[in-house]
């Protein structure tokens, strides 16, 4: 376990080292110099020039057992903290496993570095053992993804690769390094910022944004206001965090969020609505609908938010907020589009925005609405049908345990659902889940990075069985590299979002959706970390606190009610009007 | 106005894109058009008057906001510089095209090649008897009204190259003002 011994924080601020060095050695230079501790990967041929200089260098290198673990960890690694995560493998397969967790990146905006070794160049195009063309296959899943053919060029590509991932719309970057560059000596320096040659890289036009003129006026003439808050907000930073709720206060519009958008605005917040889109709260679908404005910040209004487009908040005039031009106009019709970054149109909006009074009647509708919903689907007393453990309770109580102040990275599919809507989130950067890609095998691998990267905030990783079984690998990594997650793993023995389309779109014809599994007390056993498992209602407190209590890696097998739906539910081809809820005895 | 709109007016627009020519930015823009579905009459790619940048003239079919979309997303790539959408500016346009057609059969069979040629900045290459081949080198319409001249008149083999268009205004208003060829601001 060298990898942790050897730990030590990153250097500040670049080092201009100018003596010639292999590639590999300039590589690892430039990482330290761009702040790089951590990085998830895996060796092999074409990356082993990297692994022979890698302990020269201060940064922790963490041995994933699969490379996709390796970008979903640098992923979460980049979600928790806003540095740039970086994940390594080598070429052919290794490069390829790190596909999905770049598309993830992609889909999210999340900024990564992903490097990976290829052939020597003399052999590049002939199908030489394990060469693979990574760069063709990256180019849809990245913002930008590049070989670097010369050893002289690798302290820049380095260099504008976190440049790229970081700017504007942020996204994952992948370099890939032929063998021989990373051995043949270069004298090329960490290049001083203002020497990057990248005249096509989107900068957003940063300060006032003027046309927040026009939005004041809309929430002045407004009865019915609401903003719809996502991702780019906490992209922007924790000041647009921070300007959104003195944004709500001021203007008093209430504040709905996106998936990616938990925790823009402290959940116990009076203007706080929650959750929106197909499986959202009830109230707040229903002020999407009613509303006469609707302010979209940091969103791409994509179908999970909004259903079928043409009945989708037809009442109101349609504000789009969002760093990326393409994005206005792309999915919705645009009263108002404004291409600005999130902070900076909020800061423009303080300092228009007079005192305004509350609006009364649209906040008392909401409430009436809201009161209604918080009480459906809400089954308090950990029981479901027969008493059987009810997966909202089981996520409520892990909020609670931890104070609502835990990192919580969910999975894919009725865990992830169920995660957003009960858990009771309070700050930004505490909720990381696979949004846009809907990635299942994501929770574990990036609560791993989290955590790293987060080390002061605990890290739960909630969890299907389904899911839970795509990566189990990585409990070897957390527990050789004693990362303290503590895994969920809500397991209905079911693909539970499956079997939830099966039974309500496809008439009851369940196929597939039976899931057998290991037994994962003993999975744990076998790992040689903690493992605990849950039958009943009345247990889940004293265990959640039995895995808290753990110095260590935990994993809690939560065993579910055997066909607990997630509600209200949008049916697919549905607008926000038709959700369907639960029937309730 | 959604480009997922299909009722819209499908239109033919003509986007100049500025790129920086590296190995791949050919590759990343024609994947970008394909992943997203946009459909492409055709691309053209060449050097500049700037070393290190190439142009890229791209026609697109679609409504308004389909070709808002094309240029937003292409202003996304990080080796793409600059997009204009040239559709509905003063430009230069020109393609170019080889063919080869019959040989004529008598003398109208003949003025009718010749009349085509003459429609589309035509050239005679070669008029062996086995066929006669030819070059036209004129706006994309006028190659397409002397391309259903030859057809009539046995149209074997046809190679076109794509538009190149180049935007025309105010940093070219030294230019004569009557009608270019191709100039479409006429």
């Amino acid at each position: 376990m060298n990898a942790v011994a050897a730990y030590q924080p990153a250097v500040a601020g670049p080092a201009r080292e100018t003596g010639p060095r292999i590639g590999a050695r300039a590589l690892c230079e430039a990482l330290v110099a761009h702040g790089t501790d951590a990085v998830f990967g895996y060796p092999g041929g074409a990356v082993l020039p990297i692994y022979d200089v890698l302990r020269e260098f201060p940064m922790r290198h963490v041995l994933v057992r699969h490379e996709q673990g390796a970008a979903h960890a640098a992923d979460g690694y980049s979600r928790a903290s806003g540095r740039v995560g970086v994940a390594m493998a080598t070429s052919g397969p290794g490069a390829i496993n790190l596909v999905t967790g770049l598309a993830t990146a992609m889909m999210d905006s999340v900024p990564m570095l992903a490097i990976t070794g290829n052939v020597p160049r003399a052999m590049l195009g002939r199908d030489a053992f394990q060469e693979t063309d990574i760069v063709g296959i990256a180019l849809p899943v990245t913002k930008h993804a590049r070989l670097v053919m010369d050893p002289d060029e690798v302290p820049m590509a380095v260099a504008e690769a976190f440049e790229i991932a970081r700017t504007g719309r942020p996204g994952p970057v992948l370099l890939d390094f032929p063998k021989d560059v990373l051995q043949l000596e270069t004298s090329a320096p960490v290049p001083a910022p203002h020497e990057l040659r990248l005249p096509g890289l989107l900068r957003p036009v940063r300060g006032d944004v003027p046309e927040a003129d026009e939005l004041v006026d809309l929430i002045a003439r407004a009865e019915r206001p609401l903003i719809l808050s996502g991702h780019g907000v906490q992209i922007s930073g924790p000041e647009a965090v921070d300007l959104l709720r003195r944004v709500a206060e001021r203007a008093q519009v209430p504040v709905a969020h996106t998936l990616l958008g938990i925790g823009n605005l402290d959940e116990t917040h009076p203007l706080s609505l929650g959750y929106a889109g197909m499986h959202g709260w009830m109230h707040v679908n229903k002020a999407i609908q009613h509303c006469d404005l609707l302010i979209g910040i940091g969103i791409r209004y994509d179908d999970r938010i909004t259903g079928k487009v043409s009945t989708f908040a037809p009442r109101a005039k349609i504000v789009h907020v969002d760093v990326d031009r393409s994005e206005i106009g792309k999915n919705v019709r645009t009263d108002l589009g404004i291409v600005a970054d999130a902070g900076d149109l909020l800061a423009a909006l303080l300092r228009r925005l007079p005192e305004c009074t509350p609006r009364h009647a649209w906040l008392a509708q909401i409430e009436e609405w809201r009161a209604v919903s918080l009480n459906r689907s809400w089954h308090g007393s950990g029981g479901w049908r027969h008493g059987r453990l009810s997966a909202d309770y089981v996520v409520a109580q892990i909020g609670e345990a931890s104070e609502h102040q835990a990192t919580l990275v969910s999975d894919v599919g009725q865990n992830q659902m169920w995660a957003a809507r009960y858990f009771g989130f309070r700050r930004p950067y505490a909720h990381l889940s696979s949004g846009g890609l809907g990635t299942m095998g994501y929770a574990v691998p990036a609560a791993m990075g989290a955590a790293l990267a987060e080390p002061r905030h605990e890290t739960w990783a909630i969890t299907g069985d389904g899911g839970f079984q795509m990566t189990q690998q990585e409990l070897a990594t957390i527990v050789s590299e004693q990362i303290p997650i503590r895994i969920a793993v809500l397991n209905n023995r079911k693909l539970g979002m499956i079997r939830q389309w099966q039974e309500l779109v496809y008439d009851g014809n369940y196929h597939s959706a039976e899931l057998f599994g290991p037994d994962l007390v003993k999975l744990c056993e076998a790992y040689c970390m903690a493992g605990f498992r849950v039958h009943r209602p009345e247990q889940v407190p004293g265990v959640i606190a039995a895995a808290r209590a753990e110095p260590g890696p935990a994993l809690i097998d939560f065993q579910l009610a055997d066909e607990q739906n997630v509600y209200p539910m949008m049916p697919p081809g549905a607008g926000l009007s038709e959700l369907i809820d639960e029937e309730r005895g | 106005m959604s480009h997922a709109d299909r009722t819209a007016p499908q239109t033919r627009h003509v986007v100049s894109a500025l790129v920086v020519d590296r190995p791949g930015t050919l590759n990343r823009v024609a994947s970008l058009l394909r992943a997203r579905s946009f459909n492409i009459d055709s691309l053209t790619v060449g050097s500049t008057q700037e070393a290190g940048r190439s142009r890229m003239t791209i026609v697109v079919r679609g409504d308004e906001a389909h070709t808002h979309q094309v240029i937003a997303q292409l202003e996304r790539l990080v080796d793409v510089l600059e997009v204009t959408d040239l559709t509905h500016r003063p430009r230069l346009e020109l393609e170019l095209a080889l063919a080869e057609v019959e040989p004529p059969s008598g003398p109208k069979a003949e003025a009718a090649v010749r009349e085509a040629m003459a429609q589309a900045g035509g050239e005679l290459l070669a008029t062996n008897p086995d066929g006669w081949r030819l070059r036209l080198a004129d706006t994309p319409d006028r190659i397409e009204g002397a391309l259903q001249i030859l057809r009539r008149a046995g149209l074997r083999s046809l190679v076109r190259a794509g538009s190149v268009a180049m935007a025309i205004g105010a940093a070219t208003s030294s230019e004569p003002t009557a009608p270019q060829l191709g100039d479409s601001s006429a």
